[in-house]
């Protein structure tokens, strides 16, 4: 359909915007983290920079930020495989088989993954006391991995569903155990859900921050999210730094975005739409 | 199967709220103990309900989710829109869209804040160029501040709610808007008539996801304000953060948690019955 | 559904192996602490956990533990590191002392923490081994703090108070001796801003602490009590906010100082940013603790080397200058398996040669006040002879168990009341003072 002249220049305002909009903000803490301490403390403030990495390279040797990426990545790593290896089995089972309280479960599901952290919090730091999980990473994976459950057995019980029966019966048919019909047949044919489930908890673990600010005291443990947030120069607001850091920090969830855009939007809308 | 899931949610997640539950009917003073840690009955939620401080954090939160939330669908509105059109680049600016959702709440937070700040902010080299004396410190007045930090959410989140729109507009049948067309309706006819009265159930699904997470926000108050000025910034979440474990009020920051988590509860069963319903009816048909 | 890429499915194997991995994963590393022997193997060795944060200059500590460790070698340190910030630290401390934990044993005291921590038995008593002879050698007001209800929990480690910072050349220009009170602070301020509009229009009278954390009640302290006012009575029974002195002074702070001469930036600003903005030269005046001297004669980060003076805070008239206590003392947990051990880790670290070597190489103010005539340390150090006046005047804030609470309800008063000019600040007040009182209340019940 051919557009009226208006209808143009609104669609082309709005492209215009909504992508200045997006992009525009970020971009002024990229700049930022390229430009000179001089640079950065300059009133007015300057708008380009000279190019240079020496935010970069005191966030990451004076301030800590290679230990923040790498437990960052580790948590959210661990947290993703862990999640999905037991959302798969829980979703499958609820999605096929005549469970009691079926409805429930899954209700209560969603319910939970709208939990406040407050309300956990406490009671989460008792127990990891009780088993010497503080301050360690993995103490920090296992609420993750309760967080994000929830949403992950919902994202692939949504796509299970989808999936003809016909191919399960097939399997039985030839004799596969429950076990097998999932492992070899259910899962390749669901890999999309798989993939957008994995990234959005991904997403999540890479982000979270209440948790790991009570969790994780220790600066060689901290994840991004507590490093930054509590991103302190002994002498100054380093913003030089906490630009880099932060460009650092969302680097790796840029490219997943940009690689998966399309997994990610359908994981998203679908999950919602089909509700 | 279900069961090694189950588990590790009831542990972490379910055992702990009961827990919580159970804190906020005593009294507990952390810096007091040869008060001991009496039953109270319901004392700290009448006190809650009684106290400014939280009625204050109430406002906020609720100021917070319902602006925040207003605006993220009207913006989440325009960039489905924008991205149904179909045109040459489309695809980048989706992604470029989802790159505020990508970045973490913290990093967002910091750069909002640094964009506001009042010596090297980009706020005030917009607004004042190079005008130094007249720069602002968007953050010190409460009014403002207040208003940065649901700038700051909605530029954060309005992709996530357009996503969500957008799916909606995507099954919206192509034959309804040529029907229209032919008998003469206008683009915004066609807008007001077709597409919004179709676009309702995902709205619903939006609102739902945002005001509950609204609800929850925490991030932007620690990094950016702190609650202040003046508390003016103080939300639910923050401010029960504070009473349970810098003030050390295990119970009533407990009744906070709960208050907060019931709301949630009410919330969440409300919209899921409303649009429950609607949803159950449209796949039966 | 079209794939998207064809996933080959994640083997069983690698996920379990990752997760034993990680549980494998030693909890117990060490980030520059070369002088953990692993190889120390003796029966009677004990281990200390110390939990402290990074320092600023950590070699200094680590060599002041490498000592240590020589000299006691059946005494082994832990570092254990905590957040940078003291509310952060303290809900750490907190957290662990709540439950109990016994694999805590010397920890910090923040100045306002130790009728808390005595209160809730979290800190071990110190007096069989900190006498009174003893305690004499430290600044009086750090003793204070770190007593309660006759018995002392804490060694004070180093000091530190409110000071003024002011330009010294600019104060020079206009024929200004450094101001007595805060109205003749103001009037200098007002004057050589006027004057200087021409060169520097960016230039602010005063740069405080004024965002809604600590620091606030601090600052506003300063002002409270040195116009004779109160935040609490004697006992400790009341809270004194109504006091028409400490209204006076509080309206002052929000109509003189933080409208008018400093900008309302201040209420955003702790001490990095406050100190930033007059290194950078654009302020006259600056309340800060002692560590800005250094900075400000810091060529690295100072556009203001050799032109800072330093002096004793301001008063109202009749009132007399007062300056906040802060500074750190060293506890030992009552949950600690080697009091002993950690007492005498303690008396090391706090030993006039350790406090020395602290003052010289890393700037920490000592507590003992012999060592301000230390000709070493005056070397290094050549404002301690015009701060030692100040530190053995300075004032702590209230000590009381529940003061974390009361702080936040100080904090919000003074935040509430200082960020708008049109505030009733005779409304908050008595709010707040109501709060307040239901508070010590059940202090005074706890103790009863």
């Amino acid at each position: 359909m051919k557009k009226s002249f208006a209808e143009q220049v609104i669609l082309t305002s709005g492209i215009f915007l909504t992508v200045s909009g997006s992009l525009f903000p970020f971009l002024w803490f990229v700049l930022t983290s390229l430009k000179t301490q001089l640079e950065v403390e300059s009133i007015p403030p300057i708008f380009w920079p000279t190019v240079n990495f020496a935010f970069y390279r005191s966030a990451l040797v004076d301030h800590h930020l290679s230990s923040y990426l790498f437990n960052s990545l580790i948590v959210a790593g661990s947290t993703t495989m862990i999640s999905i290896f037991l959302a798969l089995p829980a979703a499958y089972a609820l999605v096929r088989f005549a469970l009691r309280g079926k409805e429930l479960i899954l209700g209560g599901l969603l319910t939970i993954s709208m939990f406040p952290p407050l309300v956990i919090a406490g009671p989460v730091w008792q127990i990891l006391e009780g088993i010497n999980g503080l301050n360690t990473l993995w103490g920090l994976i296992l609420p993750y991995v309760s967080l994000t459950l929830p949403l992950a057995i919902w994202i692939l019980a949504t796509f299970f569903k989808d999936l003809p029966v016909e191919l399960e019966e097939a399997a039985r048919i030839d004799g596969c155990t429950t076990r097998q019909t999932l492992v070899t047949i259910m899962i390749p044919l669901a890999s999309p859900g798989i993939f957008t489930a994995a990234i959005l908890t991904f997403i999540y673990a890479w982000n979270e921050f209440f948790f790991a600010l009570l969790i994780l005291t220790d600066p060689m443990r901290q994840t991004l999210p507590v490093g930054i947030a509590l991103f302190q120069g002994e002498f100054t607001m380093p913003w030089g730094e906490i630009a880099a850091a932060s460009v650092l920090a969302t680097l790796p969830l840029i490219l997943l975005v940009l690689l998966f855009q399309r997994g990610i939007i359908s994981g998203l809308s679908a999950g919602a739409v089909k509700g | 199967m279900v069961i090694p899931a189950l588990l590790f949610v009831s542990v972490f997640t379910l055992y702990p709220t009961i827990r919580t539950f159970l804190l906020s009917f005593h009294q507990i003073f952390l810096a007091l103990p040869s008060l001991g840690q009496p039953f109270v009955g319901l004392e700290n939620y009448s006190l809650l309900f009684n106290d400014h401080v939280s009625q204050q954090a109430f406002l906020v939160t609720v100021g917070f989710v319902l602006l925040s939330t207003m605006a993220e669908l009207i913006l989440g509105l325009g960039i489905a829109l924008v991205i149904h059109e179909p045109f040459k680049g489309r695809a980048g600016v989706r992604a470029a869209v989802l790159i505020p959702w990508a970045i973490p709440t913290v990093v967002a937070s910091q750069l909002w804040r640094f964009i506001f700040n009042d010596q090297y902010g980009l706020a005030n080299l917009i607004v004042f160029g190079n005008h130094i004396s007249q720069y602002i410190p968007w953050l010190a007045f409460p009014q403002s501040a207040f208003l940065i930090i649901v700038l700051a959410d909605v530029w954060k989140t309005s992709s996530f709610v357009g996503l969500l729109l957008l799916a909606g507009l995507q099954i919206i049948p192509e034959d309804l808007y040529d029907a229209a067309r032919i008998d003469g309706a206008s683009a915004w006819q066609r807008f007001r008539h077709v597409t919004l009265p179709l676009l309702k159930p995902a709205f619903l699904i939006a609102l739902l996801f945002r005001t509950i997470d609204a609800f929850r926000v925490f991030d932007l108050v620690f990094v950016m304000t702190q609650g202040g000025p003046g508390d003016a910034t103080q939300v639910i979440q923050f401010y029960g953060y504070k009473t349970f474990f810098t003030e050390g009020r295990i119970g009533y920051g407990s009744a906070i948690s709960v208050s907060v988590f019931l709301m949630i509860v009410f919330l969440s069963l409300f919209y899921i019955r409303s649009i429950g319903s609607k949803l159950l009816a449209r796949e039966q048909s | 559904m079209p794939r998207i890429l064809p996933m080959p499915f994640l083997p069983i194997g690698s996920t379990l192996t990752f997760f034993v991995l990680l549980l494998c994963w030693p909890t117990n590393i060490q980030a520059s602490d070369p002088f953990v022997k692993e190889s120390d193997i003796s029966l009677t060795q004990s281990v200390l956990h110390f939990v402290t944060w990074k320092a600023d200059q950590p070699k200094v500590w680590d060599e002041a533990i490498g000592r240590f460790e020589k000299a006691h070698p059946h005494i082994q340190i832990k570092r254990e590191i905590a957040p940078h910030s003291s509310t952060a630290y303290h809900d750490l401390l907190t957290q662990k002392l709540k439950n109990h934990d016994s694999s805590l044993d010397v920890f910090f005291m923040d100045v306002i923490w130790p009728a808390e921590f005595a209160e809730a038995g979290w800190a071990r008593p110190l007096d069989d081994w900190f006498s009174p002879a003893q305690q004499e050698r430290f600044l009086p007001g750090p003793i204070r703090a770190g007593t309660y209800r006759q018995h002392i929990y804490g060694v004070p480690s180093r000091i530190d108070s409110g000071m003024l910072y002011y330009r010294l050349d600019l104060l020079k220009k206009y024929g200004f001796q450094p101001p007595h009170t805060w109205e003749e602070l103001v009037a200098q301020a007002n004057t050589i801003i006027k004057r200087e509009q021409a060169s520097h229009p960016a230039l602010r009278g005063y740069s405080g602490q004024f965002k809604q954390y600590e620091g606030l009640v601090c600052d506003m302290m300063e002002f409270i009590l040195s116009n004779n006012g109160s935040l609490l009575n004697d006992n400790h029974s009341l809270s004194t906010l109504t006091n028409p002195q400490t209204l006076k002074a509080v309206e002052f702070v929000r109509d003189q100082m933080i409208q008018q001469l400093a900008s309302p930036a201040v209420l955003t600003y702790e001490e990095p940013e406050s100190l930033a903005i007059f290194v950078q030269g654009k302020s006259v005046f600056h309340r800060n603790w002692p560590y800005a001297w250094g900075l400000a004669n810091d060529p690295r980060h100072s556009k203001i080397v050799g032109m800072v003076g330093v002096a004793p805070l301001p008063h109202f008239p009749n009132g007399r200058s007062i300056s906040t206590l802060g500074g750190w003392l060293y506890g030992i947990s009552a949950y600690s398996k080697h009091p002993k051990e950690a007492w005498t880790f303690i008396q090391f670290m706090t030993s006039s040669t350790m406090q020395k070597i602290f003052a010289v190489d890393a700037a920490l103010a000592p507590s003992r006040p012999a060592l301000y005539f230390n000709r070493e340390v005056l070397q290094a150090n050549p404002q301690y002879r015009d701060f030692l006046p100040v530190f053995q005047a300075a004032t702590p804030r209230p000590q009381t168990p529940v003061y974390p609470i009361i702080s936040h309800i100080w904090q919000r008063f003074f935040s509430r009341v200082l960020a708008s000019s049109h505030s009733d600040i005779l409304q908050e007040a008595q709010r707040a003072d109501q709060q307040i009182h239901h508070f010590l209340t059940l202090a005074r019940h706890n103790r009863s």
